[in-house]
């Protein structure tokens, strides 16, 4: 295959606190190529949201990198300043963010922000830049964009809003987007449009889609690849196809039991996952699952599980995994 | 057998919010419609649904049921009682419960667990029925250990403070839960846990759940009964198991239809349902679904469906209802049409 777009290589991330250091990310590798389209899932505390914003340079403040790297157009990211990771977010990388409220600013017009996402990084006349940013909107399904551009964020419905955000991602024709969650807010017919729309850009967009969600019908709607995580490590990869119909790790099978969405016959009591994440301030020397796993001996509880092939691009971190 | 809530035709209008004319010239303002004719029923011991998308009335319905909102036509009735004055709700308030959709703003931020649930004992003048132990045995009965009754909200988890909500809610004994979206929000292990923890409330104390969701998976699972509400109004009711099998309305089909897949081999090509929900304030004429309706015909825009009965229990307001049900059958099941 060629050079990933950008690529994750043995990244740890640990947070200050005052029960000491959290380690929220531990030895994370992860590849997107141009075209791609790959998903990030896993539960709350599971380091997703962290290794998204890992992926775009906006790591907070009490967070660090205590090893490895995160690599685009042929630079660590992680060792830019501040003013090359400006020039590099919004450009190259753009994020969309979850709650597209708190994304744009609540008291100036979207068509004002958007021209302005642009002043950043082209110098052209600001009708020019409002032009620009209405074919855009347009692009993302907007259907009267002069009246979009006149309006404040809280004037738009939660679709249209969500379909702004996109479309201020992609107005710099970035490489890469990362999404956090696109469509968590939404209810399941927004959420599906939004689905469709991410699916169609991709037809006319040859960058990366990076996809962040809790949520398996995201991905298998919209994903080529998936990284499965749990408590701060990458447990699973593989295709959406591989990784959904024959998973390799028993949390991506429990995680595809337990959804209620993936049972067709309904049930009196619907499967769990018993159990919580492990205390990442001293994460577990063996398995981090082997607490919740009905499988777990002794081998899992002491020693750290292999990371097992299982197949072309198809790998699961667990002693139990076989090809 | 007697329902235990009873909500029969039900609409609630507004008056719309006034221009400066409005507010200057004498008569009636315009008057907008939230719920419109709404029916439905919940037995004792029973798990009712209800879906529909985001200004569609779910929660509206559920705060008139509780005598939060008041009702502009219709009735309500809880065992068998007619409620009409405030009063009425207030011991109603005693027998059912409602949980709202944001659980840690429906805490207060500045009181121990402990002492929030057992609020409704003190609203009500009761005495906690366990003493000291109360809050305690209330936490149990949720899953959540004693210990949480010394924290405060802001150190729970979306999951525990979804279970301290559910705990408070149960604290009287009611006899009916009214949970809006009880689960949005929380990943599918703990949504699961908190839907087997109301199913087993309903088989271990006989406790009716109304779930307001737009969670269809969730609605599938855990409920009984499911009425399907669009623009205020009720588009289709009946029998979980058969509205999900064979939807009598369009909208409930394309609901159904937009659930994201997790198989990529059930990836969709296209979505039925295109655009977004209307506002009250532009209520279309006729059917109100026909804007949106991959099926409409000229004869939705321009006259109201009526409720249309397809069996016993199960209603769908759509002019066609019938009509397509039988061809569905007849396609998918060889079953002869009748004339």
């Amino acid at each position: 295959m060629s050079e990933p777009l950008i690529s994750v290589q043995d990244l740890s991330v640990s947070y200050a606190s005052e029960e000491g250091e959290v380690r929220a990310l531990r030895d994370v590798s992860l590849a997107a190529h141009a075209g791609e389209a790959i998903g990030i899932v896993g539960e709350s505390g599971c380091g997703k949201s962290t290794l998204a914003a890992a992926l775009v340079g906006l790591l907070p403040a009490n967070a660090h990198a205590t090893a490895g790297k995160v690599m685009f157009g042929g630079r660590n990211i992680l060792d830019l300043d501040d003013e090359g990771k400006r020039r590099l977010r919004g450009r190259h990388i753009a994020m969309v963010f979850q709650d597209p409220m708190t994304a744009f600013n609540p008291v100036i017009t979207l068509g004002a922000q958007l021209v302005d996402f642009q002043r950043e990084h082209i110098e052209q006349p600001a009708a020019e830049l409002r032009k620009r940013a209405a074919a855009m909107l347009k692009r993302v399904g907007i259907p009267d964009t002069e009246r979009c551009m006149a309006s404040h964020v809280h004037e738009l419905s939660g679709g249209m809003r969500q379909r702004a955000a996109i479309a201020a991602a992609l107005l710099m024709a970035p490489e890469v987007m990362v999404a956090d969650e696109p469509t968590t807010a939404l209810d399941v017919t927004m959420e599906a449009q939004i689905i469709h729309l991410l699916r169609e850009l991709r037809r006319d967009y040859d960058g990366t889609v990076v996809i962040v969600t809790h949520h398996l019908g995201v991905i298998g709607e919209l994903c080529d690849r998936v990284y499965v995580m749990y408590a701060g490590e990458v447990v699973e990869e593989g295709t959406a196809e591989d990784v959904y119909h024959t998973p390799g790790h028993p949390y991506t099978r429990a995680l595809i039991a337990c959804d209620p969405a993936n049972i067709q016959e309904p049930l009196s009591v619907l499967p769990t996952i018993p159990g919580r994440l492990p205390d990442l301030v001293k994460p577990p020397v063996g398995c981090a699952f082997a607490s919740r796993c009905t499988r777990a001996s002794e081998r899992c509880r002491s020693v750290p599980p292999p990371y097992v092939e299982l197949g072309t691009g198809h790998a699961a971190r667990c002693h139990e995994a076989q090809r | 057998m007697m329902a235990l809530y009873e909500v029969r035709n039900v609409s609630l209008d507004l008056a719309a919010p006034a221009s400066g004319l409005h507010r200057l010239l004498p008569g009636a303002w315009p008057r907008l419609t939230v719920l419109s004719g709404v029916s439905l029923s919940i037995g004792t011991g029973e798990i009712l649904g209800l879906v529909g998308e985001s200004g569609s009335g779910k929660s509206t319905l559920a705060r008139a049921m509780m005598g939060l909102t008041r009702i502009t036509g219709g009735s309500l009735a809880f065992e068998g009682r007619e409620l009409s004055a405030p009063a009425d709700f207030v011991a109603v308030r005693k027998s059912a419960a409602l949980m709202f959709q944001d659980p840690v703003s429906s805490l207060s931020p500045r009181r121990r667990v402990g002492a929030q649930v057992l609020e409704p004992f003190h609203i009500n003048g009761v005495a906690p029925p366990y003493g000291e132990k109360t809050a305690q045995v209330m936490l149990d009965r949720v899953g959540l250990p004693a210990a949480l009754a010394q924290r405060y909200p802001h150190e729970l988890s979306g999951g525990q403070a979804r279970r301290v909500c559910l705990a408070r809610a149960l604290a009287l004994d009611p006899k009916l839960v009214i949970a809006d979206e009880p689960t949005a929000g929380l990943d599918v292990s703990v949504q699961a846990e908190i839907l087997n923890l109301m199913t087993g409330l309903r088989r271990e104390l006989g406790v009716s759940f109304l779930i307001i969701t737009h969670n269809l998976a969730v609605v599938r699972h855990v409920t009984d009964r499911v009425g399907v509400l669009y623009l205020g109004r009720m588009a289709e009711s009946g029998p979980t198991r058969q509205v999900f099998a064979q939807p009598g309305h369009p909208y409930t089909r394309s609901l159904i239809e937009a659930e994201p897949k997790a198989d990529p081999r059930r990836r969709r090509a296209d979505l039925s349902l295109k655009g977004e929900i209307p506002s009250v304030l532009a209520r279309p004429a006729g059917c109100e679904f026909h804007t949106r309706c991959p099926v409409a015909r000229p004869r939705c825009a321009a006259q109201e469906p009526s409720a249309r009965m397809l069996s016993q229990l199960r209603m769908a307001r759509c002019h066609f209802a019938e009509e397509d049900k039988m061809i569905t059958q007849g396609g998918d099941h060889g079953i002869t049409l009748e004339h």
